[in-house]
């Protein structure tokens, strides 16, 4: 392997060069082929309304896909479009576009205030305060007569004066799929994407990577709700009549349906899945005499692709093509990882002052004292239980402080949310690992890099470099285009690491990072510790292995029920006697 | 304006043209097909097989009689899946086959909406049943109706309780859809012209599990007469019920669903007494007594509007056609505008410039669970 | 005031169905943290049972009962088989998604076995109801609410005083530890599903003589209960009766004072406020806090 040949980015981009005219070209035909082919009523109905669903299926692709958030109200966002399109044109004499405008809005707005419910709620919550959204639009919709004309729907709905005929209508409706296809896809790999997907595969570990995890799910909520209204504003265009039992709850469990059948994680997926939806029921039209017996097999078929395809038939045909792909090793580049350590600021780090958490009655973590001077290791140990997990807890943000202080390079972070925390210059990693395992080892750690105040978040292409180089740190460089679900043990712990080392932190918080690694990783873990101080980053660690800690550590804070033991350079505070008591067990009588 | 029982008996379209044994260019192939829109799947499955039985008997009887010039009459059948994006496909499946000459569309309302737009564009004449007044005042000239509109239903209401039974002051419940909205306002409309007053207009969404709120603003308003539009049977019994079990003991006269089997299966005495309005009763005149027959021959049991509406539209389609000599939309169109007369299992058709056929109800009484054909209203229709 | 007073009952009646189908729920949602979209759908079940057992075969409605219940068993069993018990180790989202296909099967194999007409079922008592003073009281919602009375006692008794109840509080507590502890997890989630279809199954045979029977009975409770159930605070008993005796008789006020049509619609307010200000409910989910 030569670390003079062309990076693996460059390769991408070559083929996406490659790429984008095709795709062009293949949608241009397909345009080409929609105006001009003679085609019946029937044909171009089913076009019609496959395309504009389509559209609203692309929606779930972002917000249940990438964000993994449930959303059981598409079909009110689309219903938002259609009657913005319907009533905006028959009853305010509006332009077409404007109309499609207003109810993409619309449907935004409203997007995002469900997306802000999740701020406190998630799963089955969201799932029921998104049904309930579905019902009270139906409501509005049906019982709100001189607004929304009531249970008769709105009726003549024109479409834009060029597009008049069905076959130019449909040739615009391609081309907002494909377009909007597109982006979907493109999505997926913006920082913004990466974002979501880090999200989904977890939250926990997205927030204390920086993300402003709230923002992100109502952003996806947004433009999966704009998706919505798009999609039902064409397809109000394109039949010309729309009433509220067109956009009820069924409807949004049958969008769910398709993107999940298709395959959520791609707009390929969303294509497949509606384009089959809409003609299974044509084709399954023998089974129509018996009333019942097709949606019942519907039902049955959506538990048999939960069962059997999870990742639907886009995401299957993906698994059976990747089988035959070889493994590709990502080449080198040679950058070396930078470290700033946050800069040349004063000599304190990190000052934890008096710091509590307490459970109801259990005090945790009771009045802690902590000073971390700028450079080196510095260790954290305490027998189990002796509040060293949850202290590193409160201090990125996971819990909230019950008293005291937290001050990370000059600035007040007590109150802070965990995103908040890392933007001010804290990086981290977890006792069990915790990657978004999804995600190749690159772009894990490319969302570290893209941790809000580096230097390199704002530029994709030294996010890129640095996220190399900071694998190349940990020695996984060659592995970087991987999914990391299939990595060792050893080497998640390690692209954790980097993933914290491509932020630039200017303090590096690990969490017992030796637990469950063999003795040749632990000696690898050791040296990589040594190299990463060297560089200048300051390290508080928590650890059990006495040998991992007294090897890497210059100074140790002793914890114990909580409460501040001991505290001084490393071999002194391993002679004090009370840490000695503290570990053998003969310490002060009282309950753990 | 009123006129029971019209006697047209022999208003024969005399300004059709004798019969031009001219083969239209249209009628290619062996047999004159009709398209018909129905319900095979989704919540009107069962009914839209009762639809299918109506048009299916008069299709027998067309064909018996020596078809449409001298072919015989085909039916060809598309699922609407009871949804109106799944009508607008039907519809256009249909319409994509150029040999289809006429079309039977559907009894909801919703749906005739759906399809109107590419009803209009195809220009060949379509049969349908829904109900909503407006669908005549599109401006299309292709949709005919066989089914009285809702403004007829409120009419009929208003004048029976009003007039017959001498009750002034009203309270209408009517379901928030499509159907009960409709109803509701036609109702509330004909009041003033029948010296009645309304005391209380009060929609329920429906499927509700409850009805006490909407009884006791009934007892509250102090009406002296109740008017329904209900669309679901369950609905419906459960209010019979609760109305009953909290005092209110009024006339009640309801639309059509009141003497549905199933309401009179779910509410039992609760409904006893009531009048309701039906487009369909078997014992209102000797074609409807005919087609109810011929149904319970092949279906075992009585037929109702469903079927009766799709019976009438395949006959008088043939019949125009037949009288026109052609299958050529715009002379078909002329033949059924011309239509007079003409007894159906519904009642007697004369299709106005708007395209309604029909301009009366029957009123029928639940006599202890049994259906008694009570009296037929009919209004002069302006046939311009 | 007489007027207050019959809405007041009528609300508590309709309550208590919410609150018995909500127990189900509930049931459900603490051994194995899932939400079951078709609880509504076994509450049809059993009363389709109960219409076959009784007027198609001329049982006697004692035996109906027993079989319908037993009947309700094996589709709970099956049910944990088919559409949770292989998703177990996925998360939530399958899982959701799962029992709505489930509940989208089960409606609509009822309508292809049985065709759309609703049907009746008699209630347990003769006479149908009585007057105390102004109000009418409907014996069966009496019954109901009776049932459901007993059922939470019932329930208390068991979770707290027998041996298999704590075993089902150690399995949707920490599965992993009740493992550990010896408890047979997989028997355990078998025993819920199963008692709660059944429970399931007794709500729809008690409602069913004043909403009938029909294909849709169980899915518009069901939605309510739900609701119930979170503002009650899932996983919690007593939550989910209050959750849902209050939503019954809010939806009836607000129906009979504010606005009939959107009676529906004040549930799902209801439960939006909840969540947005009280989102573990009025008696809260025990969530530990823990990273």
């Amino acid at each position: 392997m030569s670390t003079t040949a062309s990076p693996a980015t460059e390769v991408a981009r070559t083929r996406l060069n490659w790429g984008v005219p095709a795709y062009i070209l293949f949608v241009a035909a397909a345009i080409v082929f929609a105006v001009l082919i003679p085609k019946t009523g029937y044909i171009l109905n089913i076009s019609l309304q496959a395309t504009t669903y389509a559209i609203a299926v692309l929606g779930l692709t972002i917000v249940l896909g990438l964000c993994g958030q449930i959303n059981l109200a598409q079909a009110a966002f689309f219903g938002l479009g259609a009657y913005a399109v319907g009533l905006g044109q028959t009853e305010h004499g509006l332009n077409f576009w404007i109309c499609l405008m207003i109810g993409t809005s619309l449907a935004a707005l409203f997007g995002a205030l469900l997306g802000a419910s999740t701020l406190r709620l998630g799963g089955h919550y969201l799932a029921m305060v998104t049904i309930s959204f579905q019902q009270i639009l139906t409501l509005i919709l049906i019982n709100w007569i001189p607004v929304t004309k009531g249970p008769d729907g709105v009726r003549a709905i024109p479409r834009p004066a060029l597009l008049v005929d069905g076959s130019y209508y449909l040739g615009l409706c391609i081309a907002v799929l494909a377009g909007l296809g597109y982006l979907v896809w493109r999505l997926r790999d913006t920082r913004l994407g990466r974002a979501m997907r880090a999200v989904r595969d977890n939250e926990l570990a997205a927030g204390v990577a920086g993300i402003d995890i709230y923002r992100t799910k109502v952003t996806a909520f947004a433009l999966s709700a704009i998706l919505g209204g798009i999609g039902g504003g064409l397809f109000a265009g394109g039949f010309a009549y729309v009433s509220p039992d067109q956009f009820s709850f069924a409807e949004s469990v049958v969008f769910l349906t398709m993107a999940l059948l298709g395959g959520v994680a791609s707009p390929i997926g969303a294509v497949i899945g509606t384009g089959l939806l809409i003609l299974i029921p044509e084709w399954l039209r023998f089974l129509k005499s018996i009333p019942g017996l097709y949606l019942a097999i519907y039902g049955a078929a959506v538990i048999l692709i939960v069962l059997f395809m999870p990742d639907g038939i886009w995401g299957y045909l993906r698994g059976q093509l990747d089988r035959f792909k070889r493994a590709r090793h990502s080449v080198k580049t040679g950058d070396a990882l930078q470290l700033s350590g946050g800069g040349a600021g004063a000599e304190t780090v990190l000052e934890v002052r008096k710091l509590s958490k307490h459970f109801g009655g259990l005090k945790a973590v009771d009045e802690v004292d902590l000073l971390i001077k700028r450079g080196g290791v510095h260790a954290l140990i305490g027998p189990n239980g002796s509040g060293k997990t949850t202290t590193l807890n409160v201090l990125s943000g996971l819990y909230k402080a019950t008293s005291g202080s937290v001050i990370l390079n000059g600035q007040d972070i007590t109150s802070l949310p965990p995103h908040a925390r890392t933007k001010a210059g804290l990086g981290r990693t977890f006792q069990n690992i915790r990657l978004w395992r999804s995600m190749t080892a690159l772009e894990n750690v490319m969302v570290g890099a893209e941790r809000p105040g580096n230097t390199a978040a704002d530029d994709p292409a030294a996010v890129i470099a640095r996220a190399r180089a900071a694998l190349a740190f940990v020695d996984l460089e060659h592995r970087a285009d991987e999914v990391v679900a299939g990595f060792s043990y050893g080497h998640q712990r390690a692209v954790e690491i980097a993933r914290a080392l491509a932020g630039d932190p200017a303090l590096l918080l690990l969490d017992e990072p030796g637990a469950g690694l063999n003795s040749s990783e632990k000696v690898e873990l050791r040296n990589l510790l040594k190299r990463i101080s060297a560089r200048g980053l300051t390290i508080l660690i928590i650890d059990h292995d006495m040998t991992l800690v007294s090897e890497v550590a210059q100074h140790i804070t002793v914890l114990n029920f909580g409460r501040h033991i001991a505290d001084g350079v490393s071999a002194d505070v391993l002679q004090h006697p009370d840490v000695i008591a503290a570990y053998l067990g003969t310490a002060p009588d009282v309950a753990a | 304006m009123l006129l029971t029982r019209r006697g047209f008996t022999t208003a024969v379209a005399g300004t059709i043209a004798a019969p031009a044994l001219i083969r239209s260019a249209f009628a290619q192939g062996a047999t004159v097909k009709f398209g018909m829109v129905m319900p095979m799947t989704g919540a009107a499955a069962e009914s839209g097989s009762f639809a299918q039985t109506g048009a299916k008997l008069a299709l027998e009887q067309v064909n018996k009689a020596g078809g449409v010039l001298g072919k015989p009459v085909e039916l060809i059948f598309e699922d609407d899946q009871t949804t109106n994006p799944g009508a607008v496909l039907a519809f256009s499946k249909l319409a994509s086959q150029p040999d289809i000459v006429a079309f039977l569309g559907s009894i909801r309302s919703t749906q005739m909406h759906a399809m109107a737009p590419d009803m209009l564009k195809v220009g060949k004449p379509v049969g349908f049943g829904g109900t909503d007044p407006n669908l005549t005042k599109l401006n299309n000239p292709w949709l005919f109706r066989f089914r009285p509109n809702d403004s007829y239903s409120g009419k009929v209401i208003a004048q029976f309780g009003s007039k017959e039974l001498g009750k002034k002051k009203w309270a209408i419940v009517h379901s928030t859809d499509a159907f009960g909205t409709a109803g509701g306002k036609a109702l509330a409309d004909s009041l003033a012209d029948n010296g009645a007053t309304l005391a209380l207009d009060q929609g329920y969404a429906n499927q509700s599990q409850d009805f006490t709120p909407v009884v006791l603003a009934v007892r509250q308003s102090g009406a002296d007469i109740l008017g329904t539009y209900f669309t679901f049977e369950t609905d419906l019994g459960i209010f019979a019920r609760q109305l009953r079990q909290l005092g209110v003991t009024i006339p009640w006269v309801g639309s059509p669903s009141i003497v549905n089997i199933s309401a009179l299966k779910l509410a039992g005495p609760a409904l006893y007494n009531t009048y309701g309005v039906a487009d369909y009763a078997e014992d209102s005149s000797d074609a409807s007594k005919a087609f109810g027959k011929a149904y319970r021959d092949v279906r075992k049991v009585a037929p109702d509007n469903q079927s009766s509406w799709t019976f009438d539209a395949v006959t008088c389609l043939a019949l125009a056609m037949n009288k026109a000599g052609s299958t050529e939309p715009a002379k078909v169109r002329e033949a059924m505008l011309a239509i007079r007369g003409h007894k159906g299992a519904e009642g007697e058709y004369n299709f106005d410039k708007n395209g309604d056929g029909l301009h009366g109800y029957n009123i029928v009484k639940n006599d202890k669970g049994e259906i008694r054909f009570d009296k037929r209203l009919d209004f002069t229709p302006n046939l311009g | 005031m007489d007027l207050a007073l019959q809405l007041l009952f009528t609300g508590i009646g309709i309550g208590s169905v919410y609150a018995l189908v909500a127990l189900g729920f509930v049931l459900i949602f603490r051994a194995t943290n899932v939400v079951n979209f078709a609880q509504g759908e076994f509450s049809m079940l059993a009363a389709f049972m109960m219409v076959v057992f009784t007027l198609k075969l001329g049982l006697p409605y004692w035996l109906a009962f027993i079989m319908a219940l037993v009947g309700m068993a094996a589709v709970g069993a099956v049910f944990n088989l088919a559409v949770y018990y292989p998703l177990r180790h996925r998360t939530y989202l399958p899982v959701i998604i799962s029992t709505i296909g489930a509940s989208i099967f089960l409606a609509n194999g009822m309508l292809a076995l049985h065709g759309p007409e609703p049907e009746v079922l008699e209630g347990w008592f003769e006479t149908p109801g009585f007057l105390v003073g102004p109000v009418y009281v409907d014996s069966q919602y009496l019954l109901i609410i009776g049932v459901t009375a007993i059922l939470v006692v019932l329930q208390y008794w068991f979770f707290e005083h027998t041996l298999l109840g704590k075993k089902l509080q150690a399995t949707s507590q920490d599965k992993e530890m009740a493992a550990l502890l010896g408890i047979p997890v997989a028997a355990m989630i078998m025993v819920t599903f199963v008692y709660s279809a059944v429970i399931g199954g007794i709500a729809g045979i008690l409602v069913a003589p004043v909403l009938f029977v029909s294909i849709g009975m169980g899915a518009a409770i069901a939605l309510k209960a739900f609701a119930a159930t979170i503002i009650g605070g899932f996983g919690d008993v007593t939550g989910a009766i209050i959750g849902g005796l209050a939503l019954g008789v809010i939806e009836t006020f607000g129906a009979a004072y504010i606005s009939v049509p959107y009676k529906d619609g004040f549930a799902f307010l209801v439960l939006i406020a909840f969540l947005i200000f009280r989102p573990r409910g009025i008696f809260g989910e025990r969530v530990a806090e823990k990273a």
